[in-house]
This record gives C-alpha cells, structure tokens and sequence, in this order.
C-alpha cells in the first residue's frame, strides 16, 4: 500500500488534468499551472505573502529569527480601529501617544523623546521613516487603512535587514495586491471630534494586469481643549488630508512582473499658536503638506528556486509652516549684533512672518536576491543605495544630501527539522558620519512537532544621528517684516546665537548609537479539538551604547552620545480562535535603566539626569491589549477591545472599545453598517495635560459598500 | 513489473544460447501454450460468464494502473479485456468499465444496451444515466460528497464554521446539499454568485470576507488552470485557506482535499460487479467507504497553520460524520 500510494497520487493528477481540461475548453498551454511548483512558496511578496519579512526571506513563524507581531487588515477593521496609528497598540510593548498638537507617535520600548527615531518603518518596502529630521509622520502616511493587507511588526533590532533605522524594530505596512481589489468600494465613518474618513477605490484585474486607484480622506478636530494657566482654552489641533494611491501590477510573463505605485498627499496639519507656536506667535504654524512618490519594482524569476527583485522608489515630502510673531522691541534690540542701530522702542513689536519650511526627498534603489538551495539552506541577498536631500532654509540653510550604501544577506540553515540557524548581517556606509557599519544577527530555532519553536536570538544594531542632529544650521529669517523693523526682513536669526551657551553642544560631532540585544522566545501553536491556540512569550535583555539624548529647542541645545542603558522585558501575545470566535490578548513588562555616560562637566546634574529620563519617556513598565471578536447570526458582528499602558509621564492610558458590525452579501454586492463606541476609562489625559477629551464616551458610525 | 520483465529476459536468453532445435521446441511449447490458455479461456466463459471489458481512459499509465488493481480485485476466474472504440459496437454482454466522462460518453454512444460501470466520474456526470437506466449504469463516484470536504477544512481549522462557497448560476446547486447539511455540523455556508468571469475575484473578495475559508467543489467554470492560481494567492493573501476541490489542485496550492483512494474504489468495483453477476443490475452509484485526505504542508507552514497529520485529518472526518449520521449529499 505504501508503495502504491505516491503512484495513486501521480494518476490522480494525470486523470484531474485530463479530465478538466477537456471540460473547461483551456489549451494545453494551461497545463504546466498545475504542476507542483505553480505557487513558489518561498517566494517573494507576488506570492503567498502570509509568511515574515523579518529577514527578506519568506519564512513562517516557527524558523523565522525573532519576534513578529501580524496586525491584519481585517483585525483593524473589526475592532473598529480609526486611524492607523492606533492600531499598534495591538503590538506587546509599543506605546501609542501624542505629542504637540496631536501628532501622532508611535514608539516600541520607549528611548522616544518625542519623535520616532528607532524604528524602520515601510511601505511595501519602500521607506515611510523621515530620514532627515528622524521622524515619523503618522498623520501624513500615504496609506489607507481600507488598502492594508497586514502590518507586520518586527520586534527587536532588524537593522541586519533593513539597516540603521531598524534599531529597535522593524514596521511593514503591506497592502493589498490589485489583483486582489477588483471591483468598486467605498466606505465612510463619522465620529467624536469631527472624525470624518471616506475611501473610494476602483480596480480592475486579469491575467496581464491588475490596478488600483484609491482616494482616502482623513479629518479630525484632533482633542477637545487644552490648558493654559489652569484655564480650558480651544485647541487647534486637528487635521484634514486628502490622500490618492494608485497601485497596479503588470504581468510580463509567468516569471517577470512589474509593480508601478504612485501617490498624491496633501492637507493640513493644525498646529496650535499656544501650544506648538514659537518665537512668540500670533498664528497658527499649521503645517500644509504637499507629498508625492512614485514606487517601481520589477519581480522576475530564474526558475522556482531563484528570483530577484530591483525596485527603486522617489519620494518628496515638502511641508510649508509658516506663522507670525510680535515681539517686543527691546528683545529685538537685545538681540542685534554690536554696531546694528537700536530700533525704537515705542513703536509697537517687532512683526513678522518666520516658517519651518522643509522638503526632504528620497531616492531608493535596491536589488535582492534569493535562492532556495533546498529546504534545509536558503540565502537571500542583496544591495542597496539611497540618497537622503533636504532642502529647508530654516534648518539648513539651503541644500544637502546624505548618502547611503548598504550590502545586506541573510541565509537560513536548517540541518535538521527540529533545528534552523539564521545568520545575518547588513553593512552600511552612510555620508552623516562617514564611516561604514555592520549590524549582525545569529540565531537558533528548536522546532518541535512543527508547531512550537524555541528561539535564541543574539543581534547587533546600529543608529546614526539624522541630519539635523549632526549638522544643523538653524536660523529663521523674518519676512513681512513690519515698520519700523523693514532692516531685518531677509535676515538670518541664527538659533545659535540665542542659545545656552553654557550647555550647547550646537555643532559637535555625533557618534553612532548602539544597541547589543539578546532574546529567547517561544513560539507555540495547539491545535485544540475545537480551537486554535497561539502563544508568543519573549524574553529580551538589551544593551544600548552612546545614546543620543538631549533637548533640542530654541533655547537650549544639549545634545551628544550621553546616556547608556541596560533594558529587560518580558512580552506575550496570545490568540484563542474557536466557532465564531477571536480572542487576543498582549502584555509587555519593561524595566530600564540608563546612565549618563558623557562628560560630567559638560551638563550640571539636572540637566544630565533629564538626558537620562528622556530615554525613558515613552517607556512603559506594563502594557497590555485584549481583544474579543464574536461573529453572531445574520451577519451580525460584536468587538470589544481593552488598551491599556502604565505608565508614561505620571498618566495611564486605559481604554475598551465596542463595536457592533453587521454584514449584508447581496447577490451583487455587500454593505456594512457599524457603530462604535470608544470608552475612556481614565479621564485624565494621556502623556500631555493638553490632550483633553470631555466625554468619555467617543462614538463613531461607519458605512461601506463592495461591489 | 520489474519481475515480470526480468522472467522475460531470461526466458529469452534461454532461448538464445540454444541452437535451432531448441528455438522451434521454444516457439511450438509457447504456441501450444497459448492456444491452450487461448481454449481455456473461451471454456471459462462460456462456463461462468465472468468477462469484464475494460474502456481505458486513453491515459495510458492511469490505464494499466486501473488494470491491475482491476486484476488483483476480481475473482480469478473473472478476465478482463482491454477493448478498442471499434470493438465496442461489437460486443453484445458483459459488463463494461469505463473510465472517466470522456470513456463512458464513447462506450454509452456506441452501445446503449450495454451494462456499464463508471468509474472516475463525478456525481453530478452519472446520476442522470444511472437513474435513467437504473441497473444497467452505475459509477464509483470519484468526486468527494462536500460535506466531507467541508469537515475536512473544520478539522484543520477546528474554529471555522462559515464556509464561503463560490457558484456560477448552473452550478449553485451542487451545493445545495452540502448548505442544508452544514448546520446539523454547527457550520454555515454562503454562496457567492459569479456571473462572469471578469467579476470572479470581487465575488472572491467578498466571499472571502464572509467564510473562514473557502471551499472548492468539482466546478471547473471556476476553478480550472487559468483562475485557479489568482484564487489561491487572493485566498493566501487574505490568510484565508482553500479545500478541494480535488487532490490535484493540492499539489497546484490547495491547503487540503479528500479523496477517494484508487484502492478503495478498485475496491467498490469489485463488489459492484459481483452484485451484477449476481443478481443482472448493479446497485446504485455510490461513494467508496473510505477517504484520504491530502495536504499542502508547505502551504500551511507558509500561512502559519498548525497542521494535523493526513490520517489524523481523516479519523477527525470520519468521527464527525459516524457522530452526525454520515447523512452526506448522495
């Protein structure tokens, strides 16, 4: 019988093919799809893409060197998830806040100060992180919450793949293939604090081509009031973008194909003069972006065990904030240089307009490589080349590029079933230091009955200072400039000059940061009589060197490779899948502790102690989510979702949302109604006293419609 | 086979070191032989009756597969005779096996009194002859019931319950049956309508929303070479897994399928055949008694999929039906 069954098998196949060919009229030259290589499992993104990126290489969960959090589009969708930051708190150990007037930031084990910093983030592939000024701009990602396939979150340095950036973690927003949106949708929510989201999109697939064009618009008043002198005063601070994708890929043969991206963002980012205005401003520094890219990626393949990619990608990012200032006279002339004629002092302040105006542009190639030896050993490799420019008279006076070169690779060995090595590294030369890195990764996975794998990781990981850190040349120039002060239109304020000169390290050369981590982490799956049990636990102790902490302002800028620290943690992320049912569950544990390492004279204490606790800003000891999915009869469809973060800056974040869906599949189309209700269980603000919101209760009515 | 080649070989090498005389003693035993066997044979039948012919499918290796699994099911007494297109007008009793559609539309078009039994057809194919001709048509099914299917999918994803079923309007009712099987199994099923091709992946993409995986029956206006490969990736894509529709489309990217063993069904020919020796009519087309099911594993490692070995698979199965009554869609 053993022998036969292979045999079986073969004639099975043979009798399929000839026995469906015939009836479905398809010429022979159909036949070779179904021989066993028609999916190339191991394939990149055009094929089955529900494995991880953490490495390059399509890997599942069980050989795969780290820890991987998988948000899908559809978790985001059916616990009622309104804007894309928010849906990180479904990740072990990120904390969700904002900062300012509400800008979104989104960091994992904290080292945040305000911006995101250490952590790659892309989509696609394509890099989303703000090079030059080291940020993340949540509000303004080109990116629809209705296009996202799945997010996948690497937790623990991944700069062996992806580089500097990937210093804490790695994000990858995947959306959804074209060749998977045919057809017609449309969607809208409303909610609390004038939340309006819309999304159109229109597509079309066949066997050549498949496209995409989506338009998405995303409004909010942002939050309730803020305090000013213990006084609730209006908060401007909401925003209102207009976001257009187009998304297609073309098929050359079965071997090679071609995806063309292209987006268009504009809008407005409200920025409140009493909260975010500088320099003594009368007027909101609202923030008008302006953001295109264009994103082009050639697949092809040698045969079903060798395929490349090259993709290059042009990306331009341009925001204009600009504002007015009055300022006393006196402090005018206190700032005049020696032998500049004092203006009067009793005709009125010194009015004018300044801004912030900053372009950044990207340019990105990149070819990989990957080649399935065998199922035991697996290497992908490849290089890379970006070119990071900046233009923004106010930060650098002009011009400036920063380049970068990378080599990366990473093979996967697995002499045994129950055992796969990975070994990785990425080096990298960057012009902001202009020195070359090397970030490395070795691991071991013990995989047991192909359902539980136990994962020793050890890796190594690089940042560099962004281009404003290392080589600022901050000044703002007034125009507008009313009488009687018309002299100072035009003229370069150098932040320099105003600042604590006895703290500033303006212009000193910066050092790389470096993080040395180690992680053990079991991956288990159990197949229940009536469930699906997935459990992640994760153990990591991290070392970071030569941290870059400090404040940057007008006032003050104390910023070098200062502070060390030691962190360890504990992370889990569980799932419970029976009948009709989806529970979730996440906790993360952290404990920090860092240390001034710079020069003892160079800060007094307060200052040096600040520098140490800015690392540990947005660093929560708990954090936790727990979600509850509940399919129910005609359609019908239940979500409740607990948040939870303890704590940041003296606040606790703690929220459950509920959500009640229902599902219509008519014969040609399919709607959906929901109302969600957002309830904040701890009323007072979150990170910032100025992030009010008066009701706790939030709702938020949603409509869509496939066709 | 191997043996039988290696008995001819020396049989003629025995041959070949003689001179003259022992190759005519070879040629005239070999011919007495064969017209003894040849004598033999034609007593038997005339004695017993037992002669099955056999309409091949015209896939040659499936073919000789067939034979000897034919061979070493029937009685020994039985023969079975390989017969061409241009002998079937010919023949005048005994009972036919055809294989696959394509064989029983020849045999049935050339010879309408003859008795035939179907095998490799799907349900759906035969049933209409067989009730026309009750007795004299009859088929080992080859297509597997969906409700089996269906609980082949809930036994690797044991918290599934809604099934998204795809359909064009002359299909939708192949799985009728299976929607009115489902809740007895705690499960549910929704049928999405594709009205034409151009709209197959935005009924995909909506069924896909609807089922915890979705289902493939023996329907190749859908699921046939040219779609087959965008259905899987979409499915993928959404992390969402397909059965069926047949063992072949597992090896093209199927998570998993039942299926109906080629022993199992030599099997149920056997005893068909004996009831019609037996009593002049055979039963009625039916199901073997026993399912395989086969896996994707790559396809599971690559979605994550806790996957439970093949017969673990298959006793799950059997349990739910034994459970249920095996109440499936014949």
């Amino acid at each position: 019988m053993g022998d036969r069954r292979p045999l079986a098998t073969c004639f099975g196949i043979s009798l399929a093919l000839s026995a469906l060919l015939p009836a479905t009229a398809l010429g022979q030259t159909d036949t070779p799809d179904f021989m066993p290589g028609l999916l190339a499992l191991e394939g990149e993104q055009s094929e089955i893409p529900e494995v991880l990126t953490t490495t390059r290489l399509r890997q599942s969960k069980l050989r795969v060197p780290g820890t991987t959090t998988i948000i899908t589009g559809d978790m985001i969708r059916d616990l009622g998830i309104m804007n894309l930051v928010e849906a990180f708190r479904l990740v072990p150990g990120m904390v969700v806040g904002h900062w300012g007037s509400t800008n979104p930031v989104a960091t994992y084990r904290g080292t945040s100060q305000y911006e995101q910093r250490r952590l790659q983030v892309q989509i696609d592939g394509r890099t989303a992180y703000r090079i030059s000024l080291a940020d993340v701009d949540w509000l303004g990602m080109p990116v629809a919450l209705e296009n996202i396939e799945r997010i996948e979150v690497s937790r623990g340095p991944n700069s062996a793949a992806y580089g500097i950036n990937a210093f804490l973690g790695s994000i990858n927003i995947i959306t959804r293939s074209p060749q998977d949106t045919a057809g017609v949708e449309a969607y809208t929510s409303v909610g609390s604090r004038g939340h309006l989201r819309t999304f159109t999109s229109v597509g079309d697939t066949d066997a050549d081509k498949s496209w995409r064009l989506s338009y998405e618009k995303r409004k909010s008043n942002g939050f309730d009031s803020q305090i000013d002198g213990g006084q609730e005063i209006p908060f401007h601070d909401g925003h209102d973008i207009n976001n257009f994708n187009f998304d297609s890929v073309f098929r050359i043969d079965r071997q090679h194909s071609v995806d063309v991206r292209a987006g268009v963002l504009d809008g407005v980012n409200e920025e409140d003069l009493e909260k975010s205005g500088k320099l003594g401003a009368t007027t909101n520094p609202d923030i008008i972006m302006d953001d295109y890219y264009l994103h082009v990626r050639f697949d092809g393949a040698t045969s079903p065990d060798h395929f490349y990619h090259i993709q290059a990608s042009y990306q331009n990012q341009r925001q204009r904030q600009r504002w007015t200032v009055s300022a006393p006279a006196a402090e005018i002339n206190a700032l005049l240089p020696t032998g500049f004629p004092p203006f009067p002092e009793d005709q009125g302040p010194f009015i004018a307009d300044l801004n912030e105006d900053l372009e950044e542009t990207r340019q990105e190639i990149e070819f990989q490589d990957t080649i399935i030896f065998s199922d035991q050993f697996k290497l992908v490799s490849g290089v890379g080349y970006r070119k990071d420019s900046f233009n923004s008279e106010t930060f650098f006076n002009g011009k400036g590029d920063n380049y970068q070169s990378r080599v990366f690779a990473n093979a996967e060995y697995s002499p045994f079933r129950w055992l796969t090595f990975n070994a990785g590294g990425n080096w990298e030369r960057t012009t902001t230091t202009d020195e070359d890195y090397f970030s490395p990764r070795a691991a071991a996975n013990f995989i047991l009955n192909n359902n539980h794998a136990l994962r020793f990781v050890f890796s190594r990981a690089v940042r560099t200072p962004d281009a404003f850190e290392q080589n600022p040349d901050w000044s703002y120039t007034p125009t507008n400039v009313q009488p009687p002060f018309e002299a100072l239109d035009g003229q370069r304020i150098k932040v320099e000059d105003i600042l604590d000169p006895t703290t500033s390290t303006y212009g000193q050369e910066l050092e790389e940061e470096w993080i040395t981590s180690r992680e053990i982490s079991y991956f288990g799956q159990f197949h229940l009589e009536s469930a699906l049990l997935s459990v992640e636990v994760r153990y990591f102790n991290d070392d970071f060197h030569d941290m870059i902490s400090g404040v940057i302002n007008e006032e003050e800028w104390y910023i070098a490779n200062n502070v060390d620290l030691e962190q360890e943690g504990v992370e889990l992320e569980t799932s419970l899948e029976f009948s009709g049912t989806k529970l979730r569950a996440t906790y993360a544990y952290l404990e920090q502790e860092g240390r001034y390492t710079g020069d003892p004279a160079a800060l007094p204490v307060d200052k040096q102690e600040r520098a140490v606790d800015l690392m540990g800003r947005l660093s929560a000891r708990d954090s936790g989510s727990f979600a509850w999915i509940q399919d129910l009869p005609m359609g019908f469809m239940t979500s409740a979702a607990m948040y939870w973060t303890n704590e940041v800056r003296n606040t606790r974040f703690e929220r459950a949302d509920f959500r009640l869906a229902r599902r219509v599949d008519r014969t040609n189309y399919s709607y959906m109604l929901a109302l969600t209700i957002q309830h904040y269980l701890n009323p007072k603000p979150w990170i910032s006293p100025d992030n009010r919101i008066e009701d706790q209760n939030q709702f938020f009515v949603e409509a869509g419609i496939r066709f | 086979m191997e043996r039988s080649t290696g008995k001819a070989d020396q049989k003629r090498s025995i041959c070949g070191i003689r001179s003259l005389f022992p190759k005519t003693l070879c040629i005239l035993l070999l011919t007495v032989f064969s017209v003894f066997s040849g004598a033999q044979e034609s007593q038997g039948q005339e004695s017993q009756g037992r002669v099955v012919y056999f309409a091949g499918s015209g896939n040659a290796p499936l073919d000789q597969h067939l034979i000897q699994l034919l061979r070493g099911e029937l009685a020994p007494a039985t023969s079975l005779i390989e017969i061409t297109d241009d002998q079937l007008a010919t023949l005048d009793s005994g009972p036919i096996i055809s294989v696959g559609p394509a064989a029983f539309s020849r045999v049935r078009q050339a010879n309408r009194s003859a008795p035939i039994l179907a095998m490799l057809v799907d349900k759906s194919f035969i049933s209409g002859f067989a009730e026309r001709s009750p007795g004299q048509i009859t088929g080992v099914l080859y297509n597997v019931p969906l409700i089996r299917q269906a609980l082949t999918g809930k036994a690797i994803l044991p918290q599934a319950n809604k099934i998204a079923l795809l359909a064009t309007a002359d299909s939708v009712e192949l799985y009728e049956p299976l929607i009115d099987e489902l809740p007895a199994y705690g499960m549910s099923a929704r049928i999405f309508l594709v009205e034409s091709n151009d709209n197959l992946i935005s009924t995909l993409v909506r069924a896909l929303g609807y089922g915890d995986f979705l289902l493939a029956a023996p329907d190749s206006a859908i699921y046939n070479p040219r779609t087959i490969k965008h259905i899987l990736l979409t499915a993928y894509r959404r992390n969402q897994i397909v059965i069926g529709p047949t063992q072949a489309y597992v090896k093209a990217g199927s998570l998993a399928s039942s299926y109906a063993p080629f022993p199992e069904m030599v099997e149920m020919a056997g005893s068909f055949l004996s009831t019609f020796f037996e009593t002049g009519a055979y039963p009625e087309p039916s199901y073997p008694e026993e399912f395989r099911v086969e896996v994707n594993a790559q396809v599971a490692r690559s979605l994550n999929i806790p996957l439970p070995s093949r017969e673990d698979i298959a006793t799950r199965v059997d349990r739910q039906l034994a459970i249920n009554g095996e109440a499936s869609d014949e």
